[in-house]
């Protein structure tokens, strides 16, 4: 194989997609293998970035733009502050056992070996560049979707946030007679 | 169609009537709302079709499934009892959060896009996480809720990636048209097959079938019993017709490959739930562990695709459901009574000298008890003897067999309380009932024998 | 030759080389002399005691959860914006598309806002404060006297 030939003919596209994934999959490890939770989650900062990425070149910018907003911007925040409460320190850090490693290393390479195979076997149809929809992925055409067809799930999902809310901030209510922080 | 919507506002409602009157209307508003909604169930009786863009299927039998759900959650209000089994009860949110759930739960039998299904698996999920940790005070609920949580949370993701799965199979959220393009084409993407087995993971896991069970005996311990019931009643009935409609309405053609999976599950919920539950000295746990076995009855109900499975299937949740709701609310009935530590007594001792306490409660819990167990004359015989007669066939001959041996092993523990009712105890004192309670306890004991009097009653109807 | 977002990346790449610049150059200019004083972080004169990580008030965190919810709605707001107004579909439908996507959105964020008015109507959202305490001592010099020395000299 002409390793130098192959790096030749790679066009822009390739170039962006790859180091993206490989920035992704840097992120990702460094989120599960960094012994401190707050370097964890920046970590994890840096893979919703690039996963940001992969979103704008598959051509659905929206989708960019939300993940970057609610997960690396929202979510993080929740994260951060669960790593406040839980008051970890770093003496008290128990490692994985080795027989958890390892079993949760085969389920994830079986699962990971199913998904190459199945990526592998089916044949993914070219683009044609002629027929493209252009405005597939945008804004506009997400929301005739989700206005229209989509009507029914996108008004239960409020149902869903309500009880979140609802479930959360009874939850967490301090009770007559509970100590104070 | 119309209990979900009427529901989601009557919901809202009950959650703002917590604020007159320190609640006091909450419960009767509740009972009000659940009739409304039956009733409005029957708006859609007759007119078969797919509802919102092909979100909904309306069809009789759905309906049908809808107003079985809404019944037993009168039912599981009704015997509530305000909560006064948690400490700090917020009785308007519980019930506000039980109403939505059942916007969930009736998502979950009668969708038609996948979309719906996930939506419906979520929000009668996110409910279930809440009321399970309502018990602040408990550290056992507190654990529960969080256990229950995360692994509910991972499990709907795989789902999640399953639905995704099957979209890039076959390019539509549609049972409907999966199973068309399933019938139309030989060649099926492994896509497909990777996006089944994953959506069988997350349902699976919902149902409580082993091998996904792991957080069932914490949780139905852990969660106050009214919960516990709620859990073992609605959500194992909603997640059961999901996987019916997905596998015997949707993937129908791929049951050579899809038969294999449950019927390990079935052989191994079987095995774990019935051996698992000889031991228990807890009777929520040892319930649980039953319901482990019971799913994997409700599995084998849909091992077959037969005409006759929904059938079964249906009479097999009814008279669970008859069985359960006893069962948790003889329980509920005697919470008054204490261990040393001050919580209430859930081990299977509380119901020593039960026989001359109250012959009333007794007669309840053991009919419940031999219903669950599958002895003739109670629902829980025929409910037995249908799923085994749709399962009898060549290909799964020894499911059949162990699952005969392991009703009989069921026999044993469920005799446990039975014996422990006429024993004698040091208290003699008698326990008052509530009306409301004797008055559903008369209707599911009722319903139990007469379903196991005249199985054709309900049968024969579907 | 490049697309807008491909503008966007080298901001992003010309970003990173401007710290990395700028910085480096800090570095190489600036004297490096540390001491225990100096790696002291400052409090006001005080020398700080025990660690930064100090566990949270779970409040802050329903309020966290408050703000993620209802961002979440927001998202769903920008769709919405960009074809409620669409002139097309507003004349197929001889201007019904118009009322039935503002009915939706309506119902949606009505839902929401509620959640939120129970939520404030409960309490859950205030913060916790200290009583306060009525200090039982009396004076028994009677406060007109106070009065009337200010009137005095006022």
């Amino acid at each position: 194989m002409d390793i130098l030939g192959l790096l030749k003919n790679m066009t822009i596209t390739h170039w962006s997609f790859y180091i993206v994934s490989m920035l992704t999959l840097f992120g990702a490890l460094g989120t599960i293998m960094s012994k401190n939770p707050i370097h964890s989650v920046i970590y994890l900062i840096l893979t919703f970035f690039s996963l940001s990425a992969h979103y704008i070149m598959l051509n659905a910018q929206f989708l960019a733009a939300v993940n970057i907003i609610v997960y690396a911007g929202a979510i993080m925040v929740l994260f951060l502050f669960v790593v406040m409460f839980l008051n970890l320190r770093e003496e008290n850090e128990e490692l994985p056992k080795n027989s958890i490693l390892i079993a949760a290393s085969i389920v994830g390479g079986i699962i990971g070996i199913t998904l190459i195979a199945a990526i592998r076997q089916t044949q993914i149809e070219k683009v044609n560049p002629y027929s493209f929809n252009t405005k597939t992925g945008l804004v506009e055409t997400l929301g005739s979707l989700l206005f229209n067809k989509y009507l029914l799930p996108f008004e239960l999902v409020s149902v869903l946030f309500l009880i979140a809310m609802a479930g959360a901030v009874m939850l967490g209510k301090r009770e007559k007679g509970e100590r104070h922080f | 169609m119309y209990p979900i919507l009427f529901l989601s506002f009557s919901g809202l409602i009950t959650l703002f009537l917590g604020f007159f009157q320190e609640g006091k209307w909450v419960k009767p508003a509740t009972i009000l709302f659940l009739a409304i909604a039956s009733i409005s169930a029957f708006i859609d009786w007759n007119k078969p079709g797919a509802y919102f863009f092909n979100m909904l299927q309306v069809n009789n039998f759905n309906l049908l499934l809808s107003l079985v759900i809404l019944i037993t959650a009168i039912l599981i209000v009704a015997i509530s009892d305000n909560f006064k089994e948690i400490e700090y009860a917020h009785s308007a949110e519980y019930y506000a959060i039980m109403q939505f759930s059942l916007v969930g739960a009736i998502m979950m039998t009668n969708f038609q896009s996948l979309i719906m299904l996930f939506l419906g698996v979520e929000i009668l999920s996110v409910s279930m996480y809440v009321l399970t940790g309502t018990d602040k005070r408990n550290l056992r609920g507190n654990e529960a809720a969080i256990k229950y949580f995360l692994l509910g949370a991972f499990a709907t993701g795989i789902l999640l990636f399953g639905i995704a799965m099957i979209y890039g199979g076959v390019g539509a959220f549609e049972i409907d048209a999966i199973s068309g393009t399933l019938a139309s084409n030989q060649a099926q993407s492994l896509f497909l097959y990777i996006g089944l087995v994953m959506l069988l993971i997350g349902l699976l896991f919902k149902l409580a079938a082993a091998p996904f069970h792991f957080w069932t005996p914490d949780v139905y311990e852990g969660a106050p019993t009214i919960f516990t019931l709620f859990m073992a009643t609605i959500v194992k009935t909603a997640v059961v017709f999901a996987l019916y409609r997905i596998l015997h309405q949707s993937f129908q053609n791929m049951h050579l490959s899809w038969s294999y999976i449950l019927a390990g599950c079935i052989a191994l919920s079987l095995i774990i739930g019935n051996l698992s539950a000889v031991k228990q000295i807890s009777f929520k746990r040892m319930l649980a562990f039953s319901s482990i076995s019971h799913a994997g009855f409700l599995l084998l109900g849909l091992l077959h695709v037969s005409k006759t499975a929904d059938k079964s299937l249906l009479f097999y949740s009814v008279s669970y459901l008859l069985a359960s709701t006893s069962a948790f609310g003889v329980l509920l009935a005697l919470k008054n009574e204490r261990t040393e530590n001050g919580r209430s007594n859930e081990n299977i001792s509380v119901f020593k000298g039960l026989a001359t306490r109250s012959p009333f409660l007794s007669a309840v819990l053991i009919i419940s008890m031999l219903s669950l167990a599958g002895i003739p004359l109670t629902g829980g015989f025929w409910s037995k003897f249908y799923v085994l007669t749709d399962a009898a066939n060549d290909q799964f001959f020894y499911l059949i067999v162990l699952a005969l041996l392991l009703t009989a092993v069921g026999v044993y523990y469920y005799f446990k309380p039975i014996i422990t009712v006429f024993e004698k105890s040091d208290i003699q004192e008698a326990i008052t009932i509530n009306p409301i309670f004797k008055i559903i306890f008369v209707l599911t004991t009722l319903g139990t024998l007469v379903l196991g009097l005249f199985p054709d009653l309900l049968y024969g109807m579907i | 030759m490049l697309s807008q977002f491909g503008f966007i990346l080298l901001f992003i790449v010309g970003a990173f080389l401007m710290l990395a610049g700028i910085l480096g150059m800090a570095r190489l200019l600036r004297p490096d002399k540390p001491n225990d004083q100096k790696l002291l972080s400052y409090e006001s004169g005080e020398n700080a005691e025990g660690g930064s990580l100090v566990s949270f008030n779970i409040r802050f965190y329903v309020i966290a959860l408050i703000f993620v919810l209802f961002e979440v709605e927001l998202v769903f707001l920008f769709p919405w914006s960009v074809v409620f107004g669409d002139k097309q579909l507003i004349e197929q439908t001889n201007g019904l598309w118009g009322w039935f996507s503002m009915a939706e959105m309506f119902v949606f964020i009505f839902i929401l806002s509620l959640g939120l008015v129970y939520a404030w109507a409960q309490g859950h959202l205030d913060w916790l404060r200290p009583d306060q305490k009525v200090n039982p001592f009396k004076s028994e010099i009677p406060s007109d006297l106070y009065e009337n020395i200010n009137k005095k000299y006022s």
